[in-house]
């Protein structure tokens, strides 16, 4: 029976690895650390199988673990990624690139972790806000809240 | 913010590159996953504390009011023709740089029913500690990031209704991160019985959940027809993500000195931040024909 359960964990995930990595990336952002959240959002899951209680979550399970992952991994880095920053700064060679949209895409990197997240799971992994709340491990008042919010403080940066 | 915005960044988040890698990785990775399991047995995990954050924030607990005057002075609110009180039990106060916290802690006095008062007493409690612990990891978090920033919270209650029959006490939150939110909820205290009414409990079968939702669109209606500055996400507004459909049957809710019922939604439950947090009293006649009696609502 416990054994059926980690064959289907098997099989979920191999079949749902690009969302993963995709949900992973869009925390971490560089190929690397991304591969590492997925390889130990896989070690907690089977390590801690037994905190699933019904296959018909494992989805939301998983997306919590990656999620949670994504972010212990973000706070480990933070001091090396402002030198890595410093360092790029002083090598700048003041050339300007051409980004379409950058300032899109850096209001939504500019939102707190939570905010950012909710817009990620509701928009582009089309989840519920329920399972969002789960996720997040917040009240579902607090993710809607935090949407809404989130999406006030997208449109004043942008509107800026 | 307009859909086509949020079609683009989700096209930017659909055109993340997957690595060749990805496929090996993760079998190479359940592999190993599964072989854990069979000694995770042995793993023992540490959790290391960290203190340093709690020592340094000024915190002041105000203490158990057990004499009259000091509770007299921290909270002047008596309810009750002195029998009934709410006062402020515990405040806890965080004040250093970007962080600010304010938290009381009600308690009602004077209820006969202990069991009622004591559990009621023991929520708010719960609710203020757990506010509080939240507030310091959240600044632990910001701490740990480097980034610093505003952080505030402002908790506390209202007491709603005092009549000789009831008593409606909000607690409110409003946090503070940017912009803020508030949430509102409320207990009403049946003075005479000395029961908790809930919204359940004042109607008949579940139908309320319903008749209360369509009274309550068409309110959000006609103020959107005769103030073109309000909105409310209803079915039907393209731009609503989760329009409102209907009230939960456990709704914020409280009954006004007139004995009409309240139903209050949280910021940005319903509306725009703008709106704050919205009322809609019920006007009785729609809800006559459900309610067990006319004893609290009239």
């Amino acid at each position: 029976m416990v054994n059926n359960l980690e064959n289907q964990l098997e099989d979920f995930i191999i079949k749902n690895r690009e969302p993963f990595y995709r949900l992973a990336y869009s925390y971490v952002k560089n190929v690397d650390d991304s591969l590492d959240v997925v390889q130990e959002s896989i070690y907690k899951a089977f390590s801690s199988i037994d905190s699933l209680k019904d296959f018909g979550y494992i989805k939301i399970w998983f997306y919590r673990i990656v999620v949670n992952v994504s972010l212990d991994l973000l706070r480990k880095k933070k001091r090396e990624i402002i030198t890595d920053e410093d360092f790029l700064l002083a090598n700048d060679t003041g050339t300007i690139d051409n980004y379409a949209d950058i300032d899109l895409e850096n209001a939504l990197e500019s939102l707190p972790e939570d905010y950012r997240s909710i817009i990620v799971l509701r928009f582009f992994e089309d989840l519920k806000l329920e399972e969002i709340a789960v996720i997040l491990e917040k009240n579902i008042s607090t993710v809607k809240t935090r949407l809404y919010k989130g999406l006030e403080m997208l449109r004043i940066s942008m509107d800026d | 913010m307009d859909n086509r915005k949020l079609e683009q960044l989700k096209q930017e988040y659909i055109d993340i590159q997957i690595p060749e890698e990805l496929e090996f990785v993760v079998r190479r990775s359940i592999i190993q996953g599964r072989k854990n399991m069979k000694k995770k047995n042995n793993i023992k995990k540490i959790k290391i504390v960290s203190g340093s954050i709690a020592a340094s924030v000024a915190l002041l607990i105000a203490g158990v009011n057990t004499s009259p005057v000091m509770a007299q002075n921290l909270s002047n609110l008596p309810v009750v023709g002195g029998i009934i009180k709410v006062l402020t039990f515990r405040e806890y106060k965080v004040d250093e740089n970007n962080y600010n916290a304010d938290i009381k802690v009600p308690e009602i006095q004077g209820l006969e029913n202990e069991e009622l008062q004591n559990s009621l007493n023991e929520k708010y409690l719960n609710e203020g500690k757990e506010l509080y612990d939240q507030f310091m990891e959240d600044i632990e978090d910001l701490e740990k990031d480097g980034e610093g920033g505003h952080l505030g919270i402002d908790n506390g209650y209202i007491v709603k209704t005092d009549t000789d029959k009831i008593l409606s006490i909000g607690r409110y939150v409003v946090n503070t991160v940017g912009s803020s939110s508030t949430t509102f909820k409320y207990d009403t205290i049946d003075k005479e019985k000395q029961i908790l009414i809930t919204l359940p409990s004042l109607f008949k079968d579940g139908t309320y959940v319903d008749i209360i939702s369509d009274n309550i669109k068409s309110q959000m209606k006609e103020q959107m027809k005769s103030d073109e500055s309000i909105l409310y996400w209803i079915e039907g507004d393209e731009e609503a993500i989760d329009p409102f459909e209907k009230i939960s049957s456990e709704q914020s809710f409280y009954i006004n000195d007139e004995g009409k019922l309240v139903i209050s939604f949280d910021k940005y439950e319903v509306a725009p931040g703008s709106t704050g947090t919205p009322e809609f009293v019920i006007p009785t006649e729609t809800i006559s024909e459900l309610l067990v009696g006319n004893e609290y609502i009239k």
